[in-house]
């Protein structure tokens, strides 16, 4: 293999997939919410722009690309500007560092499915993920509106409430993995045997109630509470900036999914390894694996969203102070004495 | 005991899966969704839809021009003009002019006609491009289904 290829190329190739691989994720979720949402409430949604109505995003983007780009006259130009874009940019930078499969080994050349590998790739991620909740902030603010404002208030207070519990869950998976890459927690779980999910299942309840929180998705969406703040952070956006929050917000969502699927559920490793009898289950590529897990999670996600009533404010943040914090605390406590004892 | 139990419910999200066991059954449940212009769902018997002219079963017609409608009509609908001819023993209308675009289907026409002549059919699809195609004369209020739609659609293909 010519040094061109491998260190232009595929490189530049690895970049694109990066980007496409978020937003090919985030049409099929659009199209998979309205879908499942609509099923789940006995009607059936979106099922005539291609088949079945696969295309309806696609028709959704095409119209939001049409629409007139409004800028507030008292708004802050360049916070106004930059949110959607920061917003956007912090959920697709982390997928730098999510693995998506074992790597390929084609000749003496080994080509990994991710870009980055970092032994503080989990700090790093968290870290990305926390920076969008600045394009909420800015956006919310540079609109010079009550609304947006507000919206923009509820998201400060829940995501950095909710992040503590995140923290000491994310914790434990690194205190049973020995490590913070990524990949190197999906081997620790290959070499053990037994998925984090299931040696840990309060950390993996923990975690995914509060990155359900975290994404702002129903029952937790108080920052976009339609019913009270008509929009939320992104009233006053209009067109192709609204549309990248709308993206970003799945973007988001396929990072959290890809995240839990990575700490507690094995990455791309299949299930049941040791099963002489479902030993098909090692021709299936680790990458479609990948895809499966997430996709349940995904869909989780639109699940719980078809189910549940928004939280009350006050409920919101008792649940996360009064219960999710002080039960990662115990659960990260006994998670290290059982360590220490073994 | 009871705060036990209640808390160790939450704790264990029995109240959530609950949830999610409802609408998970619901997911797969049939749609009742009649998917419109594949599928069109039946109206009922009652239904008041577009006014038709009635024959009786010789083919003759029934109205007799009485105008009991166009008295009735509380929107002005109708204008009708009777004429009796050579031997005959009852009056014909020779013009039978009915705007749907005014009738509010309130049924007095139906209600006060003598002879059972004008009555509602079952037709919902009442949509016209242009006035013309909602102005009915007299040929226009026996007609019936695919030449209805045509009658109704007479502006669509008048540019084309």
């Amino acid at each position: 293999m010519t040094p061109f290829v491998a260190e232009f190329l595929i490189p530049l190739g690895k970049i694109a997939a990066v980007i496409l691989y978020p937003m090919v994720m985030v049409v099929v979720m659009i199209w998979l919410e309205r879908r499942v949402v609509a099923l789940m409430q006995g009607r059936l949604g979106p099922n005539r722009v291609g088949f079945q109505g696969v295309l309806q995003p696609v028709a959704d983007a095409v119209k939001l690309f049409f629409k007139e780009d409004i800028m507030q006259r008292r708004a802050d130009k360049l916070l106004f500007n930059i949110s959607p874009v920061l917003v956007m940019f912090s959920s697709l930078l982390a997928f730098c560092f999510v693995p998506l499969g074992e790597p390929i080994r084609i000749g003496t050349y080994t080509l990994t499915l991710w870009i980055a590998e970092s032994p503080v790739g989990l700090l790093i991620v968290l870290g990305l993920s926390s920076i969008s909740v600045f394009g909420v902030i800015f956006g919310g603010w540079a609109s010079n509106s009550k609304y947006p404002l507000m919206g923009a208030l509820r998201s400060v207070v829940q995501v950095l409430s909710y992040e503590i519990p995140i923290g000491l869950t994310v914790l434990t998976v690194a205190f049973v993995a020995r490590s913070m890459d990524l990949v190197e927690i999906v081997r620790r779980q290959e070499s053990s045997g037994v998925w984090h999910g299931f040696l840990m299942p309060v950390s993996f309840v923990v975690f995914w109630i509060s990155a359900v929180a975290e994404t702002n998705r129903a029952p937790f969406d108080l920052p976009e509470a339609e019913s009270e703040l008509v929009a939320g952070y992104h009233t006053e956006y209009s067109g192709m900036k609204f549309a990248y929050f709308y993206m970003a917000e799945y973007a988001h969502m396929v990072l959290v999914s890809s995240l839990v699927v990575i700490l507690f559920f094995g990455g791309w490793l299949p299930p049941f390894p040791s099963v002489k009898a479902l030993s098909f289950v090692h021709v299936v590529p680790g990458f479609i694996w990948y895809l499966i897990k997430i996709m349940f999670f995904l869909y989780l996600y639109v699940w719980i969203r078809a189910t549940f009533p928004r939280y009350r404010f006050d409920s919101l943040i008792r649940l996360v102070w009064k219960w999710l914090i002080p039960l990662s605390l115990v659960n990260f406590l006994a998670v290290a004495l059982l360590g220490y004892l073994r | 005991m009871n705060r036990l139990g209640r808390f160790l419910k939450s704790f264990f999200l029995v109240d959530i899966l609950q949830g999610l066991w409802v609408t998970l059954r619901i997911y797969f449940s049939p749609k009742v969704t009649v998917q419109y212009p594949e599928q069109i769902k039946e109206p009922a018997p009652r239904f008041r839809g577009i006014l038709r002219l009635h024959r009786d079963e010789r083919g003759e017609p029934l109205c007799i021009a009485c105008k009991a409608c166009q008295r009735a009509c509380g929107t002005n609908c109708f204008d009708i003009e009777g004429k009796k001819g050579e031997g005959a023993k009852v009056m014909r209308p020779v013009k039978f002019d009915w705007t749907l675009e005014r009738c509010s289907f309130c049924g007095f026409c139906v209600e006060v006609c003598p002879t059972n002549a004008i009555r509602f059919s079952r037709e919902f699809r009442l949509t016209g491009l242009d006035r013309a195609g909602l102005l009915f004369d007299l040929p226009d209020m026996y007609l019936a289904g695919e030449d209805l739609q045509k009658h109704l659609c007479a502006g669509c293909r008048r540019g084309g």
